[in-house]
């Protein structure tokens, strides 16, 4: 019953606009007569952005995680934490649910998206005949659970800004703390360029 | 379905714009991929080279926390603390920078800076908080990867400007490593490290001077322990000098330049020089031309002290080395043998004459009375000095008949005038004793009795010559009388005659006597005891 055959809007001639949501019977693409945005059928270069802030983000990952992301300085003794020595930290300190919290927030969910967002985008360009009603699922989470990688950045900028005593204490950014916020923000907008309409366009011929 | 097959293919076709142009997006990825790229070669380039220390203990040495500094600039930390196969030290395993590489040669040290708090300073005092840090200094030489740690900092932290210098002294005293050396206050250097001499019969202490004092030790420069209070108290009265507070709580050493030398002879490096017990040693001249004398003084030397100086006319040109007491077995005789040292280039010569030696010199002097004699230098401290002075008219009371001390020539000596002093005033009173005095009072009392008798007839002849006296007068007055009559005749005596020249001459005689006369007679109302003694000289 998932997989009827499907009656979309672009099989019968109309395209939606993104903004207005008017729909319009044409088979160009044109202005929407109701708020002059250029209507398409789809988001125009839609994998060509998603793979190009994809592959964007990865290089970024790479530097996120394997340099200091906060270097601490406590009377004198600078010491700085990479992602995962943070965590290794955490649970050093007996702190397993922010060491899970941290692990999932920073690490798991920004490589889950990246993963998930490769993986539909695999599935559109080789037009695999998938439950798409469940990469659909798998797409809302992705573009719903991105901001949330953020909590890492807020949480580093609110001790730099808090945590400046001088010589006593003071957490200083660092390099990798950039790049994490680039790949966050990057798989942010990668979610966003993505349409999934596409995963159901070639579904339509199975049944 | 009702959808017609050309509809279909349209919408695929507008579904499906695969063919469009590059979008301005795919920039992204070169830039991320660059940043990355940039950022992780930057901290590849950036690690230097892994080196493992040995330090005997990893007291305070934590991983990734100590850092590696030189000139407190980070070139390194500690990546893993291991103990050694031995067991009995620890090997520190360190990711240096990149810079780092340059400094590890084959003689770079390494130490552990700590708190240190002394009465020198205090220093490492970061390191209180922050922590130990390893610290280096660079050295020369092949590379090398694993180093032997330093038990101690060394003794010269870094590459400072200046110079060392050695110093010899018999007594470390409160000397040690960080000890001050000042120059007129100035704290320009400190000592290094001290260690005993080979033959073990002094200290040698390395100090270090800062540029640009350091061009200040010339071949003339003394230094000396500027340890806190100096209190001496010498032939020349109590002195007491002080140094800077530092000094006072943890002794320091001094020194100063001689206005005699010139920069040009600054001296090298590790030059030798005397450290002297105190600013006064300091300040005597060594001379090496010395000459050795021997003196002997009759009584007591209480008073004369190794180092009295020896004057020559209030000058100091020399001191006493040695005193000692002498006992001659044959003659059962004591003597006390005074050892002085004279340093004839003290004196100035003029009208040098290469072939005369100072010895000939001296004994040109001895002839011409040149001699010791002991004297007070200080009233207070009752010190001694030995003062040469010429006494031409005294002879040479050698003993060289008896005398063992061949190694020096005998320096003839005379009394001390104090000594000499109290031997005339005990020959005078042994005089004293020896008059009869009880003589001598009865023929006191017979001649007082003569002299009573005496001034009686004194008396008597007084009287008589009052009488006289008036006598006179009336004679004078007589004689008045006789020169009126006389110018009466004169008056009537032919002027320019003979007669009258002779007569006039006459009574200018005449007034003479008179006069003369009349003074005669003032002088004895005056002083009628003239007529007994005789007019006073005056």
């Amino acid at each position: 019953m998932l997989l009827k055959p499907l009656k979309t809007a672009l099989t019968q001639g109309f395209m939606r606009c993104h903004d207005c949501g008017c729909l319009i019977k044409s088979k160009t693409e044109t202005l929407c007569p109701v708020c002059g945005h250029p209507v398409s059928a789809r988001k125009p270069h839609s994998i060509q952005r998603t793979v190009a802030l994809i592959i964007s983000a990865l290089c970024l990952y790479v530097p996120a995680n394997i340099f200091p992301i906060m270097s601490v300085t406590q009377l004198g003794i600078a010491e700085t934490h990479t992602i995962v020595g943070g965590i290794a930290t955490l649970i050093q300190s007996d702190m397993i649910p922010i060491a899970l919290l941290v692990l999932v927030a920073s690490i798991l969910v920004p490589l889950m998206k990246l993963l998930g967002l490769t993986m539909l985008l695999l599935c559109v360009h080789y037009r695999w005949q998938v439950n798409a009603r469940l990469f659909t699922q798998l797409y809302r989470i992705i573009a719903f659970v991105g901001r949330w990688s953020m909590l890492d950045i807020f949480m580093i900028s609110i001790l730099v800004a808090l945590v400046d005593l001088g010589g006593v204490a003071q957490v200083i950014a660092g390099s990798a703390a950039t790049a994490f916020a680039g790949v966050v923000v990057l798989t942010m907008f990668a979610a966003k360029s993505f349409d999934p309409r596409l995963l159901w366009d070639h579904q339509i011929s199975n049944e | 379905m009702n959808n017609s097959p050309e509809e279909e293919i349209e919408a695929a076709d507008i579904t499906l714009s695969k063919k469009a142009t590059l979008p301005l997006v795919w920039f992204l990825p070169l830039i991320a991929l660059l940043v990355s790229a940039w950022l992780i070669f930057k901290s590849e380039s950036e690690k230097g080279v892994v080196i493992t220390i040995n330090f005997p203990t990893a007291e305070g040495l934590e991983v990734d926390k100590t850092k590696i500094r030189y000139l407190d600039v980070e070139v390194g930390k500690v990546t893993a603390i291991s103990i050694n196969e031995d067991l009995k030290t620890i090997r520190v395993t360190a990711q240096m920078t990149s810079t780092a590489t340059e400094f590890l040669k084959k003689t770079t040290s390494f130490w552990v800076v700590r708190p240190q708090v002394g009465l020198g300073g205090v220093s490492g005092l970061g390191t209180l908080l922050s922590g130990p840090y390893i610290e280096l200094r660079p050295g020369m030489g092949e590379d090398q990867r694993h180093f032997g740690g330093l038990k101690a900092p060394p003794v010269m932290k870094s590459n400072v400007d200046g110079k060392q210098f050695m110093l010899e002294t018999s007594n470390l005293g409160s000397m040690r490593p960080g000890t001050v050396v000042n120059f007129h206050g100035i704290p320009v250097g400190e000592v290094l490290s001290h260690k005993l001499s080979d033959d073990a019969n002094s200290i040698r202490l390395s100090i270090f001077i800062n540029s640009p004092y350091d061009q200040f030790v010339r071949k003339n420069t003394r230094f000396w322990i500027d340890s806190g209070v100096d209190l001496s108290a010498s032939a020349d009265g109590f002195k007491v000098r002080t140094g800077p507070l530092i000094s006072l709580l943890s002794g320091g050493i001094a020194f100063r330049a001689s206005p005699k030398d010139t920069p040009a002879e600054a001296q090298a490096e590790n030059t030798l020089f005397q450290l002297y017990e105190t600013y006064d040693q300091s300040t005597q001249i060594t001379y090496t031309n010395t000459l050795k004398y021997v003196m002997h003084f009759n009584g007591s030397v209480r008073g004369l002290t190794i180092g009295a100086p020896v004057q020559l006319r209030g000058i100091p040109i020399g001191k006493v080395t040695d005193i000692s007491l002498e006992l001659d077995k044959k003659t059962a005789e004591i003597r006390v043998p005074v050892i002085v040292e004279l340093e004839p280039d003290r004196i100035e010569s003029v009208n040098d004459d290469a072939k005369v030696s100072d010895k000939d010199v001296m004994k040109q002097l001895i002839k011409k009375g040149l001699r010791a004699q002991l004297q007070t230098g200080s009233l207070v401290t009752g010190q001694l000095l030995i003062d040469l002075d010429f006494h031409p008219g005294s002879k040479i009371v050698a003993n060289d008949e008896h005398d063992h001390h061949s190694d020096y020539n005998e320096f003839p000596t005379i009394a001390s005038s104090f000594e000499e002093f109290s031997r005339s005033a005990q020959t005078i009173m042994d005089k004293v004793a020896k008059l009869p005095l009880d003589k001598l009072t009865i023929e006191m009392n017979k001649t007082l009795a003569s002299l009573q008798d005496t001034s009686k007839a004194a008396t008597g002849m007084l009287i008589t010559a009052n009488g006289t006296l008036s006598t006179a007068k009336e004679t004078l007055g007589n004689a008045s009388g006789t020169i009126k009559s006389a110018q009466g005749v004169l008056g009537n005596l032919e002027p320019g005659s003979t007669g009258y020249y002779e007569f006039h001459k006459m009574l200018q005689e005449l007034t003479q006597a008179a006069s003369s006369m009349k003074q005669l007679t003032d002088y004895l109302e005056q002083h009628p005891e003239s007529l007994i003694r005789g007019k006073d000289e005056e």
